[in-house]
C-alpha cells in the first residue's frame, strides 16, 4: 500500500524515537488524541509503507514502528488544524518521554547447577528465569487462554440482539477492569489500562460490529474479530508487540465468557494448597485471579520477558521460569517440585539434596528481606549521626500502605494526579475517601499531598486545554489554578476534610514565584472558610510546602521561605529546566547531567538558603532513589529524600553506612571539579566516605549445621549476601572456589581459611563459620573442621588497613593460643571483642 | 644457622604469611636464626637485604607463584618447595636443611 497522498490533507512527518518502538503505551496515547477530533486521521510507517487508522492502537501497534522509523500522519476533515498541532505537539513534546524499559530477554546463559548438586547429581530441567526468587510447591496445570479451543454454540438470533449482548459484554468487561484499576498498584495498573485501551479501541469495536451486522452472532464476531487482531500482532517483527498477542486473546476470551455466561475451560482456577503453576503460556489476568498466597511458582514453555503475565510476576515477587519444553510430559499434577528462578532450573524430584539446599536458600533469602525489613524501620541515620529522611513516592493508596510496611518514615510525595486522569474529575468525597485512607495507614507520620499537577504531558479533557506549542513550558501544575479554582476548592477541602485523620502536608506544583504561593494561600484560606462555615473539623496548621522544579523559584527562596513550610525538589524537571534540555530527546539529554558542578551548585543555593531560615527541604526526582547521589546528599545537608516505595530499605541501609562529615569533605571538593572528576568522586564515595566494619556479627554462625565444605561455602556467601556485602554472589563463589581449588585452604589443627580477592563484595569482610559436627575439607593435616575464618578482601578497595589485619590474623592462626581461644568461646558478642582485641580494630 | 626465606601464594591474603609464621616459629624449635620476606597483597614485606642474603646458609622458597627478585639469590643454597609444605611439615624442610 503506498501513502494515500490527498493534496486537501494536512500532513507531517515525525521520526519513532522509541528505543522501544511505538508500544502500546504511546500507541494509546497517539489514538487518544486522535480521537479528541473529528477529522479522519492516519498513520503510514514509511519504512514498510503500512498504513492504518491513528485513532485505534491496535492499528498503530500493528504498523511496526521502530525507532527511527519515519512516520507520515495525515489528518483529513473539519478540525484538522485543530488535530495537526496537538499531534504535532504530542510527537514532538510528549512521544520522547513515553519509553518503557524493556526487560531484557532472559539470559540463555549456560545452565549452572549449583555446586553440592551437581554432585549428588540430581535431575533437573533448564528453563530461564524470568522472574527471581525460589518456590516450592505442588504441579498444577493451566489450560492458556486460546481462542481455537474455545467452542462456540451461539447460534445468531437478531442482529439487533447479538449487538446489545455483545455491548452488554464489553460494557460488563470494562466495568470489571475499572473495579480492579481502583485497588490496584501502579504495575497492575499499567496492565488494566493496556486492557482497557483494547476494549476502547475503534478497529476493534468496528470489526466486531461489522461481523454481527453479516449475520455472525455475538460470540463468533468476537472470537473472530481476537484471532484476527491476535495473528496480526504476532506477525511483527518486534518481540514486545508479539506479546500483546496474548493480551487481545485474553480481552476476547474475557468477552466469549461474559457472553456465553461462563468461564472458558479451566482457564481460572482456584489454588488449595502451595502450588506451582505449569502452562503452555499465561495471560496477565489468569494471573491476577490465582491466589498469591498459594502461588509459589510459575513455569511456562514459551513467554518472553515483556508479557504482562511476567511483568506482574516480577512485581508481585513470584519466581518465574519461562522456557522449559515439554512440561506436560515430564511433569504431573499433584507432583511436588522446586522452582529455582534465580538459576531459571526446576526440580521435579523432591531428593533429601534438593529439599536441604532450597530449605537454607529459602531461610537465606527470607531472612536477608527480614534483615532489610527489621533495620527499615528504625531511622536513616550516618554513622555519624546525621538523620535523613526517607520517605515513598506513591500516588494510590495500596502504594502508600506498602511504603509503610517497606519502612518508610513519611510518603514524601503523594501524587494526586491519577485521581484525576478520568472521565470526569473525582469527587469530594471520593477524594477524602483516599486521603482518609493513606492518612490512616501512616498512623501518625507524615504525609505530603501534592495537589493535582496536570498540564504538560498530563492533559485530562475535562479541562478543555487549547493545545500549547511547547506544554511543557505551559499551562500546567500550579499555573492552572486561577481558571481551575473550582476543581482546587474540591481538593483543598477534601484535603482539609481527612486532615483530622493524621499529619498532613500541603505540596504545590511548578510554583515559579511568590505571587502563585500567595494566591495558593487564598484559595486555601477560601476552603478552610468554607468549611468553617459547615462547621466541619479540621486541622488548622498544616503545612505547605512548594515544588522546586523552575530555576527562577530558586533564585526567589529569600522570598519563599517566608510564606512557606518546606521544599521538596523535583529534579527531573528542575534539571530540564535549569539546563534547558530535554531529558527524553536523546540528542541533548546529556546536557541535563544532574553530577555537573553547575546543578551541584544550584542544590547547595537552595539547601543553604532554605536551611537558614530554619525550613527544611527534600528531593523526590528520580536523583533521590539513585544510591550513587547519597554522598552527595548527605554532604549538601539535604533533609530528607523521596522515592518509590521498594528501595527504600536499601537506601536506609546504605545510608547507614556513611559518614556525614566524610560526605561534606567530597562535596567541598565537587564543587571545585570537573564533571568527569565529579563522577569520579561519586563513584569512589562508596570507598571513601563509607565503611563497613572488617568485622560483626553479622558476619558469624556459630551453631552452622553445614555437613560439607559446598554447604559452608555456600553459608559464607550467604552471609555476605545477607548483610548487603555482594552484589553477585556467583562471582563471588567463582572466586573463592577458586582459590580453594588451587589447593584445600583447611589447614589443620580443625581450621580453615577460605578467602578470595574480588569486586563482587563491596567491602572487605572477615567470616566466621563454627560447625556443630566438623567437616571434611581435605585440610593438611586430614582432620576434621571445625570451624572457619574467611576472609574476603575486595579487591580494589582503596584506605583502610584490611590487608594488614588479614595478614596478622593469617599468622595468629598459626598459634595454639589464639585457635584454643576461638574454639572456647560460643557467643558472637564476646568473640567479636576478642577478635577486635586480637587484631587491634578499635570496636566502635 | 642463619636461614632466610620467603613465602608467597596465590591470593598473598592468607598462606603467604601462615607459611611465615609457621617457618619462624618451628626455626625457633631447631634453634635457627630465620628472616622471612613476604609477597604477598601488600607487596613485599620484611624484605631480605644484601647482607640477610649474603650471611645466610640457605634460602628456603615457599612458594606457589614466581617470586619477585628472584636473581637477588644468584649462588645462594635454594630449598623450594611448595607452599603448603611450610604448613604440612615445616619440621622436614629443616630437616633437609640440615643434612
Amino acid at each position: 500500500m503506498s501513502p494515500n497522498l490527498s493534496s486537501t490533507s494536512l500532513q507531517f512527518v515525525f521520526t519513532c524515537p522509541l528505543l522501544a518502538g511505538m508500544h502500546a503505551r504511546p500507541a494509546s496515547h497517539f489514538a487518544t488524541l486522535a480521537n479528541s477530533f473529528i477529522s479522519e486521521c492516519t498513520l503510514t510507517n514509511l519504512r514498510n509503507n503500512n498504513e492504518g487508522n491513528a485513532k485505534s492502537v491496535l492499528s498503530i501497534i500493528s504498523l511496526d514502528i521502530r525507532q527511527g522509523d519515519n512516520c507520515l500522519v495525515q489528518i483529513n476533515g473539519a478540525d484538522e488544524q485543530f488535530g495537526y498541532t496537538s499531534l504535532r505537539n504530542f510527537t514532538e513534546h510528549v512521544l520522547p518521554t513515553c519509553d518503557v524499559p524493556l526487560a531484557k530477554s532472559p539470559s540463555t546463559k549456560p545452565f549452572s547447577l549449583p555446586r553440592i548438586l551437581q554432585q549428588v547429581g540430581v535431575a533437573c530441567y533448564s528453563g530461564s528465569a524470568a522472574s527471581p526468587g525460589v518456590g516450592r510447591g505442588k504441579v498444577v496445570f493451566l489450560n492458556s487462554v486460546s481462542l481455537s479451543h474455545a467452542a462456540i454454540s451461539h447460534d445468531a438470533t437478531d442482529p439487533k440482539e447479538e449487538l446489545q449482548r455483545l455491548k452488554r459484554a464489553l460494557r460488563n468487561v470494562r466495568d470489571n477492569i475499572r473495579e480492579e484499576l481502583t485497588r490496584s498498584g501502579s504495575q497492575t495498573r499499567d496492565v488494566l489500562q493496556a486492557e482497557l485501551a483494547l476494549l476502547d479501541d475503534v478497529l476493534f469495536a468496528e470489526r466486531l460490529a461489522h461481523q454481527v451486522n453479516n449475520d455472525k452472532s455475538a460470540a463468533q464476531a468476537v472470537l473472530e474479530t481476537g484471532k484476527f487482531f491476535a495473528d496480526l500482532l504476532r506477525h511483527s517483527d518486534s518481540e514486545y508487540i508479539r506479546e500483546r498477542a496474548a493480551d487481545v486473546e485474553e480481552i476476547a476470551a474475557h468477552l466469549l465468557s461474559e457472553i456465553c455466561g461462563k468461564d472458558l475451560p479451566k482457564t481460572v482456577i482456584t489454588l488449595h494448597e502451595p502450588s506451582v503453576v505449569v502452562a503452555d503460556t499465561l495471560a496477565p489476568r489468569q494471573f491476577l485471579k490465582l491466589d498469591r498466597h498459594f502461588l509459589k511458582g510459575i513455569v511456562l514453555e514459551y513467554a518472553g520477558a515483556n508479557s504482562h503475565a511476567l511483568i506482574l510476576a516480577r512485581s508481585y515477587g513470584v519466581p518465574a521460569v519461562v522456557g522449559v519444553k515439554h512440561t506436560k510430559s515430564l511433569l504431573s499434577t499433584g507432583q511436588a517440585i522446586v522452582v529455582d528462578a534465580n538459576r531459571g532450573l526446576l526440580f521435579p524430584e523432591l531428593l533429601p539434596a534438593v529439599e536441604r539446599f532450597y530449605a537454607r536458600e529459602v531461610r537465606t533469602l527470607s531472612r536477608q528481606t527480614e534483615i532489610l525489613k527489621a533495620s527499615a524501620s528504625s531511622p536513616a541515620i550516618t554513622r555519624d549521626g546525621i538523620n535523613l529522611d526517607v520517605g515513598a513516592n506513591a500516588s494510590a493508596q495500596d502504594e502508600a500502605i506498602l511504603a509503610f510496611g517497606n519502612g518508610a518514615d513519611g510518603i514524601g510525595l503523594f501524587r494526586t494526579e491519577m485521581l484525576f486522569m478520568e472521565a470526569r474529575p473525582p469527587s469530594e468525597k471520593e477524594q477524602v475517601a483516599v486521603y482518609e485512607q493513606v492518612l490512616k495507614a501512616a498512623s501518625g507520620k507524615p504525609v505530603i499531598i501534592r495537589t493535582f499537577d496536570l498540564g504538560g504531558d498530563k492533559a485530562v479533557p475535562y479541562l478543555g486545554l487549547a493545545p500549547e506549542e511547547n506544554p511543557f513550558l505551559g499551562l500546567r501544575g500550579v499555573r492552572l489554578y486561577a481558571t481551575q479554582r473550582d476543581l482546587l476548592q474540591v481538593q483543598l477541602r477534601a484535603i482539609l476534610r481527612a486532615s483530622v485523620f493524621g499529619d498532613v502536608h500541603i505540596l504545590i506544583p511548578m510554583v515559579s514565584c511568590l505571587e502563585e504561593v500567595l494566591a495558593f494561600k487564598q484559595q486555601l484560606k477560601a476552603a478552610k472558610e468554607d468549611l468553617r462555615s459547615q462547621n466541619t473539623v479540621f486541622r488548622e496548621d498544616i503545612p505547605i510546602g512548594i515544588m522546586l522544579e523552575v530555576p527562577a523559584a530558586a533564585f526567589s527562596l529569600y522570598q519563599l521561605r517566608n510564606e512557606v513550610d518546606f521544599f521538596s525538589v523535583g529534579t527531573n524537571d528542575l534539571a530540564q529546566y535549569f539546563f534547558a534540555a530535554d531529558r527524553g530527546n536523546p540528542n541533548v539529554s546529556k546536557l541535563s547531567n544532574q553530577s555537573s558542578p553547575s546543578f551541584i551548585r544550584l542544590l547547595k543555593r537552595i539547601i543553604d538558603e532554605v536551611g537558614a531560615a530554619d525550613k527544611w527541604v527534600g528531593i523526590c526526582g528520580d536523583m533521590a532513589s539513585d544510591a550513587k547521589y547519597l554522598p552527595l546528599f548527605l554532604g549538601l545537608g539535604l533533609d530528607e529524600i523521596s522515592l518509590p516505595v521498594v528501595n527504600i530499605p536499601k537506601i536506609k541501609s546504605i545510608v547507614r553506612t556513611y559518614s556525614a562529615s566524610a560526605c561534606r569533605s567530597l562535596v567541598d571538593e565537587m564543587l571545585l571539579s570537573s564533571d568527569a572528576d565529579i563522577n569520579h568522586l561519586l563513584a569512589s564515595a562508596e570507598q571513601t566516605c563509607s565503611s563497613h566494619p572488617l568485622l560483626s556479627e553479622e558476619l558469624m554462625i556459630l551453631d552452622s549445621d553445614s555437613n560439607n565444605k559446598e554447604e559452608a561455602m555456600q553459608e559464607f556467601i550467604d552471609l555476605l549476601r545477607n548483610a548487603g556485602r555482594t552484589s553477585d554472589p556467583e562471582k563471588l563463589e567463582e572466586a573463592l572456589w577458586s582459590r580453594e581449588l588451587v589447593y584445600s585452604t583447611g589447614l589443620g589443627f580443625g581450621f580453615a581459611t577460605p578467602h578470595c580477592k574480588t569486586d563482587a563484595i563491596n567491602a572487605s569482610s572477615i567470616i566466621v563459620l563454627k560447625f556443630t559436627q566438623p567437616i571434611d575439607w581435605g585440610a593438611v593435616d586430614a582432620l576434621g573442621v571445625r570451624m572457619v575464618i574467611g576472609m574476603a578482601a575486595r579487591a580494589t578497595q582503596n584506605g583502610g588497613n584490611h590487608m594488614q589485619v588479614f595478614s596478622v590474623l593469617a599468622r595468629k592462626l598459626m598459634t595454639d593460643d589464639f585457635r584454643k581461644q576461638l574454639l572456647a568461646i560460643d557467643d558472637s558478642a564476646t568473640l567479636l571483642s576478642y577478635l577486635s582485641e586480637q587484631l587491634n580494630l578499635g570496636l566502635k | 644457622m642463619k636461614i632466610i626465606a620467603v613465602t608467597a601464594c596465590p591470593t598473598g591474603i592468607a598462606h603467604t604469611y601462615m607459611a611465615a609464621a609457621r617457618l619462624e616459629a618451628v626455626a625457633k624449635n631447631f634453634g635457627h636464626e630465620i628472616k622471612v620476606e613476604t609477597q604477598g597483597a601488600m607487596g613485599i614485606e620484611n624484605k631480605l637485604t644484601d647482607t640477610d642474603i649474603r650471611q645466610a646458609k640457605v634460602a628456603i622458597f615457599a612458594i606457589d607463584i614466581e617470586i619477585e627478585g628472584r636473581e637477588r639469590f644468584n649462588g645462594v643454597n635454594i630449598i623450594q618447595v611448595p607452599l603448603q609444605e611450610a604448613l604440612k611439615n615445616p619440621e622436614g624442610i629443616f630437616r633437609k636443611i640440615q643434612h
